[in-house]
């Protein structure tokens, strides 16, 4: 059942004036769901009267009344409305589902519906609307802002890329800390598919990307370990958990289409230098390229001259003004686009009931030749055999074509870093070489420049010939592939038996399988590898779950009784076969079967979990109710350990156990605390309690070779599972018959024996070690605010304001170790460290050396380096929150949603790089008719030092700095951004009641449209290339912030 | 029906109590091994002693390390745009010129290593049934170790490649001078241990080096015994002494075949089998510049020497006429190199005599140590009165004559005849310390990171440094490598104890001291 708020939540009410009469008329109508569905058994009253009904199975009624009198329309789970009889005999309403409903009802763990004034803990729900209006590719994606302590970050990966969500801070030092996603009972493989490291690479997804937002009804957020107590480890990070749309009890079959188009344009946050162009200090002079040869050797840097508009030569033979050339980002990017089309039929009567959904997703990507592509079907059944047997059963199937997914940070084939390392007098359109093949050297170019570097025509188009890792952006788009294709099939069958009416058995069976085929081309005649590779991989991934629950559910008197105890058998599977080959036997043709060397990896791995669990409520009166539930899992991974934890809690309505002293304007009010532990496994995967011994792929003039099965990790065999353990209390608060509402949350959480990998002297033997370590805790505030300011007919105003604190800290690692080290950067000069007595991910990094407080340089000016990292920022955000606002008057109404997030650091790459390679503004300083670069502090020696840079060795002080300052390169990465706007308008029920429909509705949408507010030059404070936990805080050349746009159309029949 | 339903509960239930075996089984990787032919982990470790590292990328620490920093620096290279190359002008502080030898051989042949003579050692699953595989893993551990500390100076040794065995997770630095005596009495213990009467033990199979030859491993054990004990002659002359005159005398390397080195291949992965200097120059595979330094260009055409059109493909790549060869000028830049040319729009590749390609074959031999190097080194140490060594000229002499003919072994055509090698030794005789400073030097092509060790301990050739405008060394060449930040980062307290500091590229190491 639905709850509270929509942007739907218009009554539209439409009189039509017929005639006026002073006696009573037969007024009739339809009462409908916000969502157009009729509503059947809806109390009709006139007030005042006995008169009464209730509408039938299409919500239709038929009532007498006199003008002037009132109708109330009421009905369970809803808000009562009274409409005054006026000229119209035709009435129809749309009635707003109650946020104040005493039996609002949420989904919680093991999909068990409780009556929500009994939790314990924080649930929050969003409704499914909030993912088909304006769309994410990803729904991961889509939560950002929306709840009060789920922190969503989406690295800057393109349309297939994955989102990270992080609920109530991280749990755990190494491990993803993502939480578990359940569709209807049914958890889900959300494995994530690969991310960019520092050397590069791309997103690979994850399995949220396969979920099509129009099958979801409503989203449930299980943020504490209490909440997540009963889906064991797993849960440990909190639960999503997606009920999806079913058929409901109506006439006739239910036909529901939307349209919705997005155009996604690039939101450019780059502010470069336009006045100094491609060149190099020649003898100290400021040179611009007078030849060819000078043209591709100064190809990707900006330390010419200021930019005259004199003829110069380029890499590809023809002259160019030496001026600015425009904006490269735009000219390069292009307009990505989704368009979805979707179509539900529903339909049941009071035993059986069906969805069927199909929905297909088409989208492109600003990179060109990159997008996304999707396809939905769903199919979904519940039916009643007698009084005691329900049957219903799932399934879910996609089709995914993750197109090109975009290369990110470091430069090989990455088309983002190609595009900012062009000079600003270099146009981007002048790279694109062959018109036939993108990017790739056409004929007839002056042999002179490339032959030497063994490069013709139809190779990759280089800025400078040789210098092979700078990739041209358009080979790095059209001519590489990394594209992969995804089956899946979720399906899930579950039996409820009530064997009287106060006991039941349920048994579920459940899977979801999927089978990936990838593809990677670096082609021939690539820059770095000319030869080209290519590698095929098939992969399977799979998750069972087999559960089975026995239930009681009783009330004695003003007891009530409701406990379950079952249990749950998990098993995961992922197998790959990846085969590879390099250079090619018939010339690009890009085959594997052309390559010419060929050979092939296997992997695979199995887990699974054996759990047992139960829970018992108990309530007195509806206003108090206590809560207790213990589980046991049982791991593979850790040998078959297994760890007990428990949870209790506690609910109390008091504003219903002493109404007569709460003031009127308290509707409502809870206090909840609950205390709960949950076993975790953090970073943990199959095999890593051992150390074998594997056989290398390929062996070698025919001899055999081995090495250790995993040589990055020391494997651990006495490794337990981390414990976390999570107390929480919250008040619940609502006024003015719900029309505002408060609700905070509090919650101090520790994990202790935290698994991890924690990165170590290679010169162990090894870069990493799993171990148990210390303590890590996370304390934070919640603060929910939600109003009506305004209600009236024809105008509503719906506000909701959340924000969420988390302070984390680790307390204590490895004993005798006070820090540990994660990832580092692409310029390696900054690493993640996870240190006592500072929170989870610090940013550290080299700094320069001071003496007597006084920074040092070398007698050239350059900063002298400390090889110490030093502590210099942090990569998490210490406040999230959302401010959402909707307006609906008549039948338009207005949403929008600002998101924001404060007090976390970054370590910019790009800015960096850009320093480094003459492009930025602040790389002006220095050069000839700019303003000064002067260095002062001291030399080595300690002797006071002030010098004016200038030429080349202002060139060296922006080439190093970088590399012997990092702090010179953290910034601030709080943002506001204006997250969503959707305007939309429904047609009236007078004019939607001459056509076919039921209802008929159009939005124009938009989602990232502004960034209000951010502190970081160059870059979209969110542009992180790695869904990893520990690179957070690091940026280096993802793909470039956009906003999206269009319109969406919603039809049900 | 209450029957049915219980029945299932009690399946449901059964299927989940008697789970632990089962749980266990599922962790068991079905694509590994608890035990393993340690032979097969002697050859992983030997093809990664090519290039100095085996953890994935066979080219990395040559693109990085041996060629972008030590081929440049010692000027037998040059470079004037594109690639990496901070030994050429002094003016980068590459991280990754230092990090590629230390996470690679740590993390890489060490590891195998270790494991090796962990197993085959007191207590492993393969005690007393691979001596020989043992003792040769003994032997190329001390040669990493060798690379090692010639690199960084102090290094992790007594404590290092503890982590799995101990939990030493963050291990301790050693003195240089700890390292050397220690890594010198392993070779020592070692190369006598080998045993040739040992058949059927898997080892002449997995051996790359010398197909099990143990006669030859004791060669190669002796002579890096003497490279050892020559490069700490400078500091530690009992310990030169002492391991020199055991070298000697238990028998080097003698002829051409002796060398050692191993064979790579051109498949099945461009990553692991083919050889990583020759991918690490591959045009159009990411590769390296490879214009011929001026320094060695003008050096051999100034002794008509025949290994320069051995050397170099020719100007250009294409004129092969020897006169005409010209060798790029270290620490030029694009700039400079027009005022050098005196016209713009040059491309080095074009106007400079490149490396021959006859030389970089995917599948060429990658050595370790020539029998060049041997005489060398023993004409030194009679010339010097070390470990009772005697006949300079006549060790010059055979060592020019080796250098000269060792070539063969990369293409046929670079045959040099006895009389051409007797032609040159008379225009190049032997001249004390200089000569056979300058002769090893220009022996070890390819062999720079030896080269650059030589250098910095005999201060032959006398190279002149570049002066480049914005070079952070202060104008000198690099004299060791810097702790890689990634060290620096995880292991920070041992660093600063124990480390060789300043942590700079002009910093000496013990042995240094020329």
């Amino acid at each position: 059942m639905r709850k509270k708020l929509s942007v739907w939540k218009v009554f539209t009410l439409s009189l039509i004036s017929m005639y006026s009469m002073a006696q009573a008329v037969s007024v009739t109508g339809t009462v409908v769901e916000d969502d157009g569905a009729s509503l059947y058994g809806v109390n009709v009253t006139v007030k005042g009267t006995t008169n009464g009904t209730i509408t039938n199975d299409a919500g239709k009624y038929t009532i007498s009344a006199n003008k002037g009198e009132t109708i109330t329309f009421s009905y369970v789970g809803f808000e009562t409305q009274d409409i005054t009889v006026g000229n119209a005999n035709v009435i129809n309403v749309t009635l707003a589902p109650d946020a104040n409903a005493l039996g609002e009802v949420v989904v919680t763990a093991l999909g068990v519906s409780r009556n929500k004034r009994a939790l314990q803990y924080s649930v929050t729900e969003v409704d499914g609307e909030n993912f088909t209006k304006a769309r994410e590719n990803n729904i991961g994606t889509a939560l950002s802002g929306r709840i009060a302590g789920v922190n969503v970050s989406a690295p800057s990966t393109g349309a297939a890329g994955s989102a990270r969500v992080i609920i109530r801070g991280n749990k755990t030092l190494g491990g993803a800390n993502q939480p578990l996603y359940v569709i209807d009972g049914v958890p889900m493989d959300n494995s994530q598919n690969g991310s960019a490291g520092m050397w590069g690479g791309s997103d690979g997804g994850d399995g949220l990307s396969s979920m099509n937002p129009d099958d979801i009804a409503s989203i449930t957020v299980l943020k504490g370990a209490n909440a997540a107590a009963l889906y064991g480890s797993r849960g440990g990070n909190g639960v999503i958990n997606i009920t999806t749309k079913k058929g409901t009890k109506r006439k006739g079959i239910g036909v529901q289409y939307s349209l919705n188009y997005v155009a996604e344009v690039i939101n450019d946050q780059s502010e470069l230098q336009t006045d100094f162009g491609q060149g190099a200090y020649v003898n100290d002079v400021a040179t611009a390229p007078g030849s060819i040869q000078q043209a591709s050797d100064w190809g990707l840097q900006a330390w010419g001259p200021r930019m005259d508009g004199r003829s110069i030569p380029t890499v590809f033979g023809e002259q160019r003004p030496y001026s600015y050339a425009g904006n490269n980002f735009d000219k390069f990017y292009e307009t990505g686009g989704a368009l979805t089309n979707s179509v539900a039929l529903s339909g049941g009567n009071g035993q059986q009931s069906f969805r069927l959904s199909l929905a297909d997703l088409r989208s492109t990507s600003i990179v060109p030749n990159s997008g996304f592509d999707r396809t939905n079907i769903s199919f979904s059944t519940n039916s009643k055999f007698g009084k005691n047997l329900t049957v219903s059963g799932k399934i879910l199937y996609s089709k995914e074509n993750a197109k090109n997914r975009p290369r990110v940070s470091d430069s090989p084939g990455n088309p983002n870093e190609a595009v900012w390392r062009l000079p600003p007098n270099v146009n981007v359109e002048d790279t694109r070489g062959d018109p036939k093949k993108l990017g790739a050297l056409p004929g007839g170019l002056d042999p002179s420049v490339y032959a030497a570097g063994n490069r013709e025509a139809g190779d990759e188009m280089l800025s400078n010939y040789s210098n092979f890792w700078g990739s041209n952006a358009y080979w790095a788009a059209h001519q590489f592939n990394g594209t992969t294709k995804r089956d899946r099939v979720t399906a899930s069958g579950q039996l409820r038996y009530d064997i009287t009416d106060f006991l039941y058995v349920t048994g579920r069976l459940s899977t979801d399988f999927y089978y990936t085929k990838g593809e990677g081309l670096t082609p021939q005649g690539t820059g770095y590898q000319q030869g080209g590779s290519i590698s095929e991989y098939f992969q399977n991934r799979q998750e069972n779950n087999m559960d089975f629950m026995v239930g009681y559910d009783e009330d004695f008197g003003k007891f009530s009784v409701n406990a379950f105890a079952g249990g749950n058998k998990q098993y995961s599977k992922y197998e790959q076969i990846t085969a590879r080959g390099n250079g090619f036997s018939v010339p690009f043709f890009h085959a594997l079967n052309s390559a010419n060397n060929r050979n092939f990896g296997y992997g695979i791995s199995e887990s699974g979990i054996n759990s047992v669990f139960g829970s018992a409520e108990v309530g007195y009166d509806n206003v108090l109710f206590l809560t207790a539930t213990a589980r046991q899992d049982k791991f593979s991974i850790l040998g078959g350990k297994d760890i007990l934890y428990p949870s209790v809690g506690a609910s109390f309505v008091f504003s219903d156990a002493f109404v007569d002293a709460m003031p009127n304007w308290l509707s409502f009010g809870k206090l909840r605390a609950s205390w709960a532990q949950v076993g975790l496994t953090g970073s943990l995967g199959p095999y890593q309690t051992t150390q074998p011994y594997g056989l290398n792929g390929n062996p070698h003039l025919g001899r055999n070779m081995a090495a250790f099965a995993n040589r990055g990790t020391i494997a651990n065999p006495l490794i337990n599972p981390a414990l976390s353990t999570e107390t929480e209390i919250g008040l619940d608060l609502r006024f003015a018959n719900g029309r505002f509402g408060l609700d905070l949350g509090y919650y101090d959480q520790a994990t202790t024996n935290d698994i991890l990998n924690a990165s170590i002297s290679a010169a162990s033997g090894f870069n990493a070690t799993t171990v148990n370590v210390g303590k890590l805790t996370n304390e934070g505030f919640e603060f929910l605010f939600t109003a009506t300011p305004i209600r009236t007919n024809d105008f509503t105003w719906d506000l909701s304001l959340n924000f969420a604190t988390n302070k984390n800290r680790v307390v204590s690692l490895i004993e005798g170790s006070t820090e540990l080290s994660f990832e580092e950067s692409r310029t390696r000069t900054t690493r993640i460290k996870h240190i006592v007595g500072q929170p989870f991910g610090t940013i550290t990094g080299i700094t320069q050396k001071m003496l007597n407080g006084q920074p040092v340089f070398t007698e050239d000016g350059l900063p002298v380096r400390n090889d110490v990292y030093e502590e210099l920022g942090q990569s998490v955000a210490l406040l999230s929150g959302g401010l959402n606002n909707s307006f609906t008057y008549k039948g338009f109404n207005l949403n929008f949603l600002i998101d924001t997030k404060l007090g976390g650091d970054i370590h910019s790459g790009t800015n960096s790089s850009v320093d480094a390679w003459g492009f930025s503004e602040r790389s002006l300083q220095g050069r000839d008719g700019e303003a000064p670069l002067t260095v002062s502090g001291v030399n080595e020696a300690g002797e006071p030092l002030n010098l004016t840079l200038t030429g080349q060795d202002a060139q060296a002080y922006w080439g190093n700095l970088g590399g012997r300052d990092a702090s010179m390169y953290i910034y601030d990465a709080s943002f506001v951004k204006l997250r969503q706007l959707v305007f939309g308008y429904s047609l009236p029920k007078n004019i939607v009641s001459k056509t076919p429909f039921q209802s008929i509705s159009a939005s124009f949408v938009g989602r990232n449209l502004a960034i209000l507010y951010k502190n970081i030059p160059n870059i979209d404070p969110e542009s992180t290339y790695s869904f990893n936990g520990g690179a957070q805080g690091l940026e280096y050349f993802a793909l470039p912030a956009t906003r999206t746009y269009g319109f969406s159309l919603n039809l049900t029949y | 029906m209450k029957k049915i339903i219980l029945s299932v509960l009690s399946l449901l239930l059964i299927n989940m109590s008697c789970d632990q075996e089962e749980l266990e089984k599922l962790n068991i990787n079905p694509q590994a091994l608890n035990e393993i032919d340690m032979n097969f982990l002697l050859t992983s470790a030997q093809l990664g002693t090519a290039s100095g590292g085996n953890r994935g990328d066979n080219r990395y620490i040559d693109w990085r390390t041996n060629i972008g920093m030590f081929g440049h620096a010692i000027q037998q290279i040059a470079n004037a745009g594109g690639g990496i190359a901070p030994g050429d002008k002094y003016n980068q502080d590459n991280n990754e010129v230092n990090a590629a030898p230390w996470d690679f051989m740590y993390n890489g042949v060490l590891q195998e290593l270790s494991e090796i003579i962990i197993q085959t050692g007191p207590g492993g699953f393969q005690e007393g049934v691979r001596e020989n595989t043992r003792q040769a893993a003994r032997i190329l551990r001390a040669y990493a170790f060798m690379r090692l500390t010639d690199y960084f100076g102090n290094v992790p040794y007594t404590e290092a490649l503890k982590g799995r065995t101990d939990g030493i997770f963050f291990p301790k630095y050693d003195s240089q001078q700890a390292v050397y005596t220690d890594i010198m009495k392993e070779v020592s213990e070692a190369t006598k241990a080998m045993n040739g009467s040992i058949t059927g033990d898997g080892f002449a199979g997995a051996d790359l080096f010398y197909d099990g030859d143990v006669s030859k491993w004791k060669k190669f054990g002796n002579s890096l015994l003497l490279r050892m004990a020559m490069r700490v002659s400078n500091v530690d002359p009992a310990l030169t002494s002492k391991y020199a005159s055991e070298a000697i005398s238990g028998g080097l390397m003698t002829d051409v075949s002796d060398r050692a080195m191993i064979k790579t291949d051109l498949g099945p992965s461009e990553w692991t089998n083919q050889n990583g200097i020759s991918r690490a120059f591959a045009n159009g595979d990411g590769g390296q510049p490879s214009p011929l330094s001026a320094t060695l260009v003008n050096w051999l055409k100034a002794k008509n020497d025949p290994r320069l059109m051995i050397y170099s493909g020719g100007v250009g790549g294409i004129d092969m006429d020897p006169a005409n060869q010209i060798g790029l000028p270290n620490g030029l830049d694009t700039g400079t190199l027009q005022d050098f040319l005196g016209k713009t729009g040059a491309n080095p590749m074009v106007e400079f005599s490149n490396i021959n390609i006859l030389l970089l074959d995917d599948d060429e031999d990658y050595a370790f140590m020539n029998l060049s190097e041997v005489h060398f080194l023993l004409a030194e140490a009679a010339e010097r009165g070390i470990g009772g060594a005697t006949g300079a000229a006549a060790h010059y002499n055979a060592g020019v004559k080796a250098a000269l003919q060792e070539w063969e072994n990369y293409d046929a055509s670079f045959a040099v005849s006895d009389a051409e090698v007797a032609t040159y030794l008379a225009a190049n005789p032997y001249a004390g310390l200089a000569s056979i400073g300058e002769q090893m030097w220009a022996s070890k092509f390819f062999n720079w990171w030896e080269a650059w060790s030589d250098w910095r301990r005999t201060g032959f050739p006398a190279l002149t440094p570049v002066v480049y405008q914005g070079n952070i060394t202060g104008g000198t060449i690099p004299r060791k490598l810097r702790i890689p930040n990634a060290e620096l980062s995880t292991n920070p307290d041992n660093f600063q104890s124990g480390a060789t500091l300043p942590n700079e590229y002009t910093t000496r190491v013990w042995w240094d001291v020329n």
